[in-house]
């Protein structure tokens, strides 16, 4: 009998399904998950702008500190990567990676070689290459060597200046389209608007939420394990800061957020996806001791990285198991994975 | 009693066997990957009305077929990132080759034959160099792999043989990959998507890009006319925000033009053309759209929209004397003509991404 009401529970669950919470859900993720991290991005990235402009010296304590502050605060929110973030391509002008062409060190090499000049306004700054801009620009001037040598120094100076403006100005605009425009697209779903259904809205997120767990699994962990026999350890992602272990776990932490609100409404869904995120965030502790994943080329290390690739991996294919069936997610043969 | 398939075994054994023919299998108009109901997968032949002429069981997921201009043999592609390539005899179900890519190399999906059969040439990335390469194989002596050459771009998906029997003309998607990442695309915000016309021995004949604003636009599959007319299907990398038209065609020396451009009928589609097919007549070009549901069709000379049909998880197209016949992930085929769709019922299968066709 106990089976029955659970079963009928779960039915009635299902019917009441999307629809119900939708809306709840959306302001949630809004204004719990978008909106702070977007305003936490363009404060952080203003305080980048502000101490650059003080200090623009590679080694400054304090630059440093403020690079480090506004990239997690971007790390935190890039799996946002729709709408106001494809305007005006602000989302790649902010961070342009993967870099399989090492388009970045080019594009900065012929600025420095050439003393552009489209360092000296915004504006001009604007039109430069998306490689040679953003938080993946700024960290070879901060951290490569062959960057921080003193005899271009002060044309590097500028460089870094104009980079952490244009970083700013970016952010500033994200957040302004967020709050003052697409946010409210969101809360009223509409005929004419991006989306036509709360439904919708939803969908947006989870994909977001699916999406970054594959740059999590494939991208940032994939890439510098390479094959067994090859592995490329500096593919790895901000590896010259020491970052590349900090951003899978800085995305894990906001995707957890994301998972949560979008499962609010189910409690066994939610404490599935908890466990799974708790269990990928506990893989990721035991290689605290390798900051740039550089343990990849070895045998040891490679096995810890390995299975955190796989707990990463195990919350994406609950994700998609369990939590797009409940969002309406359907899952056509050609139209979900495309080719 | 012999049966025919021990009498053509036994020649086979002779070496005098002609081989079978497409009409041995039935005579189709198409190929087309699928998943069956007991989820295994398939190569299909499919006739002209859409029912379903043979059917052979592949080792995994196909995506799109070759198929031999005379013998009823079709090399089947695992899909992307897959090494793995196998040579089917439709009649019995023998696997009678099997390719592997090189080392570092994996194939796209597709691939196409020489006139005479004599050669394929298969889609493939050369990963390490995020470098696309045509792969040449000789087919007579046992699929036998004997050179390649550059794709002229980044990612080569569909390619096909122009009418004069000669050509090559290639989709360079644009979209750099690599299997140490799976699927996820590397180069979004510089890819370069093209065009591409090569001899066979590799040599450059011509090569169109699109407008810059339009480098996002991921050429992708093909259909030719009799006349050499290319009509080009395109996935849009660039975000929902303003979709693009996803459907064009190129005449040689000409400039591309673009069909849909209307912010509607692209909004239509989700910025994502599955697959392409000019209609029977010539007169028409359809691009389909699982993610749109739809198909839309447009007037060749005009470039004007001129049907829309709407189809759950439609995705195979491929030429019919009144129109197009259509295949869905669900099962479905169903004829487009100009009075509308007209349901041929639904297959015990899930219609992979294409309806290849069969030149015979």
């Amino acid at each position: 009998m106990r089976y029955l009401i659970t079963a009928a529970v779960t039915l009635f669950a299902a019917l009441a399904g999307p629809g119900a919470r939708a809306g709840e859900k959306a302001e949630a993720i809004l204004d719990q998950h978008v909106l702070p991290g977007m305003r936490l991005l363009a404060e952080r990235t203003a305080d980048l702008d502000a101490t650059a402009q003080v200090d623009c010296a590679p080694k400054s304590e304090d630059l440093r500190a403020a690079y480090g502050a506004a990239f997690d605060a971007w790390i935190s929110v890039s799996h946002l990567r729709f709408g106001p973030a494809e305007t005006d391509t602000r989302g790649f002008a902010l961070a342009f990676w993967p870099d399989t062409r090492s388009m970045t060190p080019k594009t900065l090499r012929a600025m420095i070689a050439a003393a552009d000049p489209a360092v000296d306004t915004p504006e001009s700054f604007a039109t430069v290459s998306v490689a040679g801009r953003g938080f993946y620009a700024l960290e070879y001037l901060l951290y490569d060597p062959a960057f921080t040598s003193d005899e271009t120094a002060d044309y590097s100076c500028r460089l870094v200046r104009a980079i952490a403006v244009d970083i700013a100005r970016n952010a500033a605009a994200l957040e302004a389209d967020w709050r003052q425009s697409y946010a409210d697209k969101m809360r009223h779903p509409s005929a004419e608007g991006p989306y036509q259904s709360e439904e919708e809205v939803l969908q947006e997120f989870f994909k977001a939420l699916v999406t970054d767990l594959e740059v999590d699994a494939d991208m940032r962990l994939g890439r510098p394990m390479g094959q067994i026999d090859k592995p490329r350890p500096t593919r790895a992602e901000v590896r010259r800061s020491g970052r590349s272990l900090r951003h899978v776990v800085l995305s894990l932490t906001a995707l957890r957020q994301l998972s949560d609100l979008l499962s609010a409404d189910d409690a066994g869904l939610s404490t599935r996806m908890d466990k799974d995120f708790d269990y990928a965030l506990s893989r990721a502790d035991k290689l605290s001791d390798d900051p740039a994943l550089a343990g990849v080329a070895t045998p040891q290390g490679r096995i810890r990285i390995e299975s955190l690739q796989q707990a990463i991996r195990a919350v994406r294919a609950d994700a998609n198991q369990f939590m797009g069936p409940t969002l309406g997610v359907a899952a056509g043969f050609n139209s979900l994975d495309g080719d | 009693m012999t049966s025919r398939r021990g009498f053509l075994a036994g020649l086979l054994a002779t070496g005098v066997a002609p081989a079978a023919t497409w009409a041995d299998v039935g005579a189709p108009a198409y190929l087309s990957a699928a998943q069956g109901a007991d989820g295994a997968y398939y190569l299909l032949g499919v006739g002209p009305e859409g029912g379903i002429r043979f059917r052979q069981k592949i080792p995994g997921r196909g995506h799109a077929a070759a198929a031999h201009p005379q013998r009823a043999e079709a090399v089947g592609f695992a899909r992307r990132p897959g090494t793995f390539a196998f040579v089917l005899d439709c009649l019995s179900g023998d696997t009678v080759a099997e390719l592997s890519s090189p080392e570092g190399r994996h194939f796209y999906g597709h691939g196409v034959f020489s006139r005479d059969g004599a050669l394929l040439f298969t889609a493939e990335n050369d990963y390490d160099n995020a470098r696309g390469v045509i792969g040449v194989w000789d087919v007579r002596a046992g699929y036998v792999r004997t050179g390649e050459f550059d794709s002229q771009g980044v990612g080569p998906h569909d390619v096909r043989l122009m009418p004069d029997g000669e050509t090559l003309v290639v989709a360079n998607g644009g979209i750099e990959t690599h299997p140490d990442s799976g699927r996820t695309k590397l180069n979004i915000p510089v890819m370069q998507p093209n065009l591409t016309y090569l001899r066979q021995n590799g040599s450059v004949l011509e090569t169109v890009e699109l407008a810059p604003a339009l480098h996002m636009n991921s050429i992708r599959h093909l259909d030719l006319r009799a006349d050499g007319l290319v009509g080009f299907a395109m996935q849009w990398q660039g975000g929902q925000g303003t979709l693009p038209p996803i459907l064009g065609v190129h005449q040689r020396g000409a400039a591309p033009r673009l069909f849909g451009a209307d912010p509607e009928v692209a909004g239509q589609m989700n910025g994502y053309g599955g697959s392409v097919s000019f209609s029977g007549d010539g007169r028409h070009l359809a691009v389909s759209s699982p993610r749109g549901a739809r198909v839309q069709v447009f007037d060749v000379a005009s470039g004007a929209l001129a049907q829309v049909l709407e189809m759950e998880d439609v995705c195979g197209l491929g030429a019919a004397p009144a129109g197009f016949l259509a295949s869905a992930g669900t099962g479905q085929v169903a004829m487009l003509e100009a009075d509308g769709r007209h349901p041929l019922g639904t297959a015990d299968v899930r219609w992979d991404n294409h309806l290849v066709p069969l030149h015979t």
